[in-house]
């Protein structure tokens, strides 16, 4: 396989090595099939693998996952740990919406007992959960909330009576990140998420109701409270403009950090500090801090969603059985111990577009899913399916336990909308058994389902190359765009 | 309404534009309103008041970069909207002055929310005749 004048070794039918050229500290890895390599060596992103590579301090591999595009420095879909001491940190790799999530609710109902009121709950959900642009959220942070929110996560929505203890205990993290530092937050990121906490975003953001259509691995399926014909609730969004803003703020930092090092790069948007640097530091107080709002984020959306389902359906909590199966962001820069060289270091792992996945045994797991491997939510098109997944050991090898995050667009959004002039997506989506309601039509078009790739495709991927395990297939039948 | 000359160029996940110019100035005001015309139809936007912004760079390059963040930031902080665009360049310095009006849902339907202007690939090239410039726009 080629990339330009670059040949791309195969390892496996999964698993493609990208060589080291000069500049680049370590060999590309990417994960995919031979027909899905076809596609991604059209567009920039296995050079941006390349000059992910070139990153000071980079440990074995600049990862690509099957569902990788071109993003902007890394690529979207990118993995790349980074040494704990010699390293550097970019806010390039974590992206604008630090820990962008997914979250998933399960329910104690079927969504052939919701169907009759199917369309009526989607409204509620969509009149009621705010989403699309300079929609504002059901609580008035103050400012000393807001710190509270971004040193706390989702513990501060514990504190309100927005979380229960089940919840907190099914968050990444506990919903809450260590470290974080309310005044490494800019005042202009704090004045875009103060009244944007418990909003959906728009673009590739959304709430959806599924059905779980087909479950593959029954004991971990029921450890995740998981049945065939089961009404769940997915839910994707991140940490809105405060997020955005720590990014951008801390992407002019990092460049004129570089000046002063000398440090350089292929791309200036791989802007980076050294962990230990003051600037390195500062970024990963920030970025800990937007973190946290991401997880209280979608606790308050998975909240009133909650609060829907309940006040619509004229249920009790009991009978509704609507409990939080998971949480985990797939933006962000974690430390973890890996095994590199054979010996266990401290490292710094970027996954931008790229979900955590540890197996079975692992501490980090809550402990209701301790035997059956970290659950893993890849969300697919509004038109498809969406995969649970759970974390397979064969990832602490090759990936730093990482896995892919969704199916990954193969078209532009221009390309998107071409596609579809003329004809109602709406209409579309109904005649495939999804109804649809979005703040925008323009969103709607550059999200069709034909826009993305295949995510059966992507999950059979990772399931086969042993990164993450399939658990259930969903389908989704009620969807809310931002 | 002065047409804007602006187009999209193939990028998989986010918008890649490409903006031509008469001469410097002229180039940087189109591609400010190119950035609101992606947000919203502008001819629904009137003009009510002015803004200001000021940016300092050592390049083209830069100036174009902090020019798009600071305008991008007028929306995203303030909730206003550009209808027109004046930009002046004084060696490092470059003043933007828009005039439009604050974002009123019932008159402005928004398209889409950009996230932020990015540095990846950004260049602002002479060419015959005038100026072009290529930004990414994290959407």
């Amino acid at each position: 396989m080629r990339f330009r004048d670059v040949e791309i070794k195969k390892l496996s039918e999964t698993m493609w090595e990208i060589p080291r050229e000069e500049g680049m500290r370590v060999p590309g890895l990417i994960f995919a099939s031979e027909a899905m390599m076809g596609d991604i060596v059209r567009d920039e992103s296995v050079r941006q693998v390349m000059n992910v590579a070139y990153l000071p301090g980079i440990l074995k591999h600049s990862i690509g996952m099957p569902d990788i595009h071109w993003g902007y420095g890394f690529p979207i879909g990118g993995v790349a740990a980074m040494d704990a001491e010699e390293g550097v940190v970019s806010p390039g790799g974590v992206g604008y919406d630090i820990n962008c999530g997914v979250r998933l609710l399960r329910s104690d109902l079927t969504v052939d007992a919701l169907r009759p009121k199917l369309r009526e709950l989607l409204a509620t959900l969509h009149r009621e959960v705010p989403s699309g642009v300079g929609s504002t959220g059901f609580v008035r942070l103050s400012a000393e909330d807001e710190e509270k929110v971004l040193v706390e996560g989702s513990r501060w929505a514990a504190s309100r009576g927005y979380a229960s203890a089940e919840d907190i205990a099914c968050t990444e993290s506990g919903g809450k990140l260590p470290g974080a530092d309310p005044d490494a937050v800019s005042a202009v990121a704090k004045k875009r998420g103060r009244n944007q906490l418990g909003t959906l975003g728009s673009g590739n953001h959304f709430l959806e109701i599924d059905e779980v259509a087909e479950v593959f691995d029954e004991e971990a399926a029921r450890a995740f409270g998981l049945f065939p014909g089961q009404a769940a609730v997915v839910i994707h969004s991140g940490s809105r403009g405060l997020g955005y803003q720590v990014c951008d703020d801390y992407l002019v930092t990092m460049a004129d950090y570089m000046r002063r090092n000398a440090i350089d790069l292929p791309d200036r948007q791989l802007a980076c500090a050294h962990i230990r640097s003051p600037e390195g530091k500062r970024y990963l107080s920030a970025l800990t801090a937007a973190a946290n709002y991401g997880f209280a984020n979608r606790q308050l959306l998975a909240h009133q969603a909650r609060e829907c389902f309940l006040r619509f359906l004229g249920m009790g909590p009991r009978d509704l059985g609507m409990r939080l199966v998971y949480d985990c962001g797939h933006n962000n820069a974690k430390f973890e111990v890996h095994e590199v060289d054979g010996k266990k270091r401290k490292v710094l792992v970027h996954r931008k577009g790229a979900t955590r996945c540890f197996p079975a045994g692992n501490t980090e797991i809550p402990e209701a899913y301790r035997h059956v491997g970290q659950p893993v939510l890849i969300p697919g098109d509004m038109g498809t399916a969406s995969f649970i997944l759970a974390g397979s050991p064969e990832a602490m090898r090759v990936s730093f336990g990482s896995t892919c995050h969704g199916a990954g667009r193969r078209m532009s959004r221009t390309q998107a909308k071409a596609s579809v002039r003329g004809k109602s997506i709406v209409q579309e989506m109904e005649k495939r058994g999804v109804l649809v309601a979005s703040a925008s039509h323009k969103t709607l078009a550059e999200e069709i389902p034909e826009a993305y790739k295949n995510v059966s495709e992507v999950v059979s991927v990772v399931h086969d190359a042993g990164l993450a395990r399939k658990v259930a297939r969903l389908r989704p039948v009620a969807v809310v765009k931002g | 309404m002065k047409r804007h000359r602006f187009r999209l160029l193939p990028h998989t996940a986010d918008l890649m534009l490409e903006v031509r110019g008469g001469d410097l100035p002229g180039l940087f005001s189109s591609c400010v309103l190119a950035l609101f015309s992606l947000v919203v139809d502008r001819r629904t936007v009137r003009k009510a008041e002015d803004r200001t912004a000021e940016v300092t760079g050592n390049t083209t390059g830069q100036q174009l970069f902090f020019l798009l963040r600071e305008a991008l930031l007028m929306f995203t902080v303030h909730g206003f909207l550009a209808r027109t665009a004046h930009v002046t360049i004084k060696g490092k310095h470059v003043t933007l002055t828009v005039a439009g009006e604050s974002l009123d849902v019932s008159r402005h339907p928004v398209d889409r929310e950009i996230k932020a202007v990015t540095a990846h690939a950004l260049a602002v090239e002479k060419m015959p005749g005038g100026y072009l410039a290529r930004f990414v726009l994290d959407v």
